[in-house]
């Protein structure tokens, strides 16, 4: 049946039901099941062929893991991981057990966000206000016009913008951590000055995001947050507990 | 001044359910859990999530616009309206609170369909959505002042 493997989307406990009506990758959309090995279960689906990174996968991948996560704590997979029979995927759980079932209970009533600072949007007025060298370069460039001022003036203008997200991401970066049981830096994002997830009790979700939202205020001037969350643990799986503050 | 403000407040999006792949995808495609001994879906070629227009690429053409903004700066009647993504060649952005969320919308579309290697199969219908609405990526250099004029 499973010609193509089976698509593998979280580890979850085995007394954790499956949540209707949410679909899985391929198109016409597989019917998601549970695979139980023991105390701990994989969600499955049979895995489409010629499996990619299609927004519409993505989506069911990222839909099934936030609609699993209300139920329980869950063992999020990486996208695109398919196990070639299941007879090896109970192999593996098998094997695995322990490991799974101590992350799962680390994970157990917490959920990930993540937290992104880019250069902010009105950042230009503010930076020629605060920063003296910039507004010299300014005033050269005015009473001496030319492609060179231009250069000179515009280079330290990108640099200082791209300095001020970073400096104000890492502020919020380490107020946001007094709210968290654990930070990890997230994968470099092109644009992206500060990249952070965070481990947060879910009790504790919205007073974080009214945290960041305030904070977001504060470092307008120098740094878009963009806030996303509550997530499935993506970032806080890792065989190795993370640690606390690996961020800064 | 005061102005900017109310946007600022919107702009903190906390997006827990779909259309957070914009935000996400990073995380979706990098972290989470792998199991070496699994077959993982080959992602070469995808180009991971680009945050807007508002990178700031070192170059010599972002240079000069920025020294551009930079000059035209009047710091006693202009708190500020030229936003970054207006002189990255963002276009006409009439609210910025708005146009972000499209303009997000659009860059996973954009992304995703980079990563699909173009739409060849049956995605069709999320791609014929995305291309109606028109792509601005001309060079806007004199957008932000056309803008302020228009609104003075």
């Amino acid at each position: 049946m499973a010609d193509h493997g089976l698509y593998v989307y979280a580890v979850i406990r085995s007394g954790q039901p499956l949540p209707a009506n949410t679909p899985a990758v391929g198109g016409p959309p597989a019917v998601p099941r549970i695979l139980r090995e023991g105390a701990i279960a994989a969600v499955v689906s049979d895995a489409p062929p010629q499996l990619r990174a299609r927004r519409r996968d993505l989506l069911a991948h990222q839909e099934l893991l936030l609609a699993l996560s209300e139920d329980g704590p869950v063992l999020p997979m990486r996208f695109g991981v398919v196990a070639p029979d299941e007879q090896t995927l109970r192999g593996q759980l098998a094997e695995a057990r322990t490991r799974h079932l101590a992350t799962l209970e680390q994970l157990t009533g917490r959920v990930e966000f993540n937290v992104k600072a880019v250069a902010a949007q009105n950042a230009l007025a503010a930076l020629v206000r605060e920063d003296p060298e910039i507004r010299k370069l300014r005033d050269d460039a005015r009473h001496r016009p030319g492609y060179a001022a231009d250069l000179r003036l515009g280079e330290a203008v990108a640099a200082a913008l791209a300095r001020r997200a970073a400096e104000a991401g890492t502020r919020v970066v380490r107020e946001l951590t007094a709210l968290a049981h654990a930070v990890v830096a997230g994968p470099d994002v092109q644009g992206c000055a500060v990249n952070a997830s965070f481990l947060v009790d879910r009790d504790d979700a919205e007073r974080f995001t009214a945290t960041a939202r305030q904070l977001a205020l504060t470092h307008q001037e120098r740094a878009e947050l963009r806030v996303a969350g509550p997530l499935p643990c993506y970032s806080f799986v890792a065989d190795q507990a993370p640690a606390p503050t690996a961020v800064m | 001044m005061t102005m900017t403000t109310t946007t600022y407040s919107d702009d903190v999006m906390c997006r827990p359910r779909a259309g957070t792949l914009y935000d996400v995808l990073e995380l979706i495609l990098d972290r989470g859990m792998v199991i070496d001994v699994f077959v993982r879906v080959s992602l070469v070629g995808i180009e991971i999530l680009k945050i807007d227009a508002r990178i700031v690429v070192a170059s010599v053409d972002t240079y000069l616009r920025f020294a551009e903004a930079c000059n035209r700066l009047d710091l006693e009647r202009d708190s500020g309206s030229t936003t970054i993504p207006e002189l990255l060649g963002g276009g006409v952005a009439k609210s910025v609170g708005k146009r972000k969320v499209k303009r997000a919308a659009e860059s996973v579309g954009d992304t995703v369909r980079k990563a699909v290697g173009g739409g060849d199969d049956e995605d069709t219908e999320e791609e014929t959505e995305e291309q109606e609405k028109p792509r601005r990526r001309a060079p806007a250099r004199t957008s932000g002042t056309k803008r302020r004029r228009a609104e003075a």
